[in-house]
């Protein structure tokens, strides 16, 4: 009996702490957001040469499953080929972007041509140790020039954002996670919508007035607004659109033009 | 020794959870690998190691996440705490049983991660959360669990005749 007090008191005290440690981290978390603490560095850098490792050993045995024993010479000129495919998706965006750009500006007197950006290639090493959230690792950090809200790309498209740098590593929050908002656009109709993460493999746009015409295959790219990614970066494809008689706006479905689960190396935008 | 052992597993488990888990995802779900071990130290260690296992456990599971840090080292403890306190009571022997445990600390573990977001940042939470993703997430952890409690409980075995330890439970 008495034995069993000590242990009910021992445990209550032991729940007590540990609600009060997980809580103080929570409340440290929201306030220090973009800032790793101490123990979150020391955690990345222990655990980052163990993650590029394994990422190496189990890139190295699936390319030799994919290019060897499968299909010998084309899957490799087949991803040779997609690859090509993105960056001329790319490019033809860009270019598609650039000729818009030109026939509005054409209007105007002045004429600014847009700014190149700089563009840091990095390894991505680990993802998410958990279930609910859409992030990566990134072999780049702050000793890279790595900072908060730098735009993450593919030759595909968008990725994410930088949430947070350390030294040699980056945490890059993907655009289908639910924390993600990207201010976006349709390519045609050049209508405005803000691109969701629902926490799976598609993204919704969301605000886009009834009146937008919007068809399955558009186009979405980001607006430039927000500041984080710059305009006409490829985000996806509209996959649904659907307008409901009571809502105020569309419901719409886009799938990221990247393909996240085959992701090796990304693109950081720097400053 | 022991320690270094449990380290070494440790990293294991948390460089496949980081990196080539995402292959075998099942309607975007993974296992969760750290969870199965989370449950395998509150039932096999000694008094309240298990407990201590889960949080620090959780608490670098939640240094190598995006998500709110703090949500995971709750949740392991508790769940830590949970086997912890019914080890001397149930026998976690056969694929039912670790089955139907694991089950219930997936249920345990995403049920307090929703209410912790719901909590803090209301709205941003998907819908679908606890009626697709958390069920899939169970069953998924259901079936894994008793392959890696397998290979756990052989390491343990193992440990317990090489090693004299107090760390370990020896049944």
């Amino acid at each position: 009996m008495f034995k069993k007090g000590i242990k009910g008191k021992r445990l209550i005290t032991l729940l007590s702490l540990l609600l009060m440690f997980s809580l103080a981290l929570m409340t440290i978390n929201i306030k220090r957001e973009k800032e790793p603490l101490f123990f979150e560095s020391l955690v990345i850098w222990v655990a980052a040469p163990f993650q590029a490792v394994f990422t190496q050993t189990v890139s190295s045995i699936s390319n030799v499953f994919e290019h060897y024993f499968f299909v010998v010479n084309a899957s490799q000129e087949n991803e040779l080929l997609r690859a090509e495919i993105d960056q001329l998706s790319r490019e033809k965006n860009e270019l598609v972007e650039r000729i818009k750009e030109h026939e509005r500006v054409a209007k105007l007197i002045q004429h600014e041509e847009p700014q190149e950006k700089k563009l840091l290639v990095a390894k991505v090493i680990g993802r998410d140790a958990t279930q609910w959230s859409n992030v990566i690792f990134v072999d780049k950090g702050s000793n890279d020039g790595v900072q908060g809200n730098l735009a993450v790309v593919t030759n595909a498209g968008v990725i994410g954002h930088i949430i947070q740098s350390s030294g040699s590593t980056s945490k890059v929050l993907l655009i289908t996670d639910s924390r993600s908002a990207v201010d976006s656009l349709f390519q045609g109709s050049r209508f405005t919508g803000v691109i969701v993460g629902t926490g799976e493999n598609e993204t919704h746009m969301k605000y886009v007035p009834m009146n937008a015409d919007v068809e399955v295959g558009d186009a979405v790219l980001s607006s430039g607004l927000g500041g984080t990614f710059p305009k006409g970066l490829k985000i996806g494809t509209v996959s649904q659109a659907i307008k409901k008689k009571q809502g105020l706006f569309q419901e719409i479905q886009v799938v990221p033009s990247a393909d996240f689960s085959r992701l090796e190396e990304v693109m950081v935008l720097m400053p | 020794m022991v320690f270094l052992i449990q380290f070494i597993i440790l990293l294991v488990l948390f460089s496949t959870q980081t990196t080539f888990l995402e292959n075998f995802a099942i309607a975007g779900v993974t296992p969760d690998l750290i969870l199965i071990f989370v449950v395998f130290c509150g039932i096999n260690l000694r008094g309240s190691r298990g407990i201590g296992m889960g949080f620090a456990v959780g608490f670098i599971q939640d240094c190598l996440s995006g998500g709110l840090l703090g949500v995971n080292t709750l949740s392991k403890s508790l769940v830590a705490v949970f086997f912890s306190a019914l080890k001397d009571k149930i026998m976690v022997e056969g694929l039912l049983p670790i089955f139907l445990f694991i089950i219930t600390a997936s249920l345990l573990d995403g049920i307090i991660y929703y209410l912790v977001l719901i909590t803090l940042f209301k709205g941003e939470v998907p819908g679908s959360f606890l009626f697709s993703s958390l069920p899939v997430y169970a069953l998924y952890n259901g079936c894994v669990g008793p392959i890696l409690f397998y290979f756990l409980d052989l390491n343990r075995k193992w440990v317990l005749r090489k090693f004299s330890n107090s760390y370990l439970r020896q049944s």
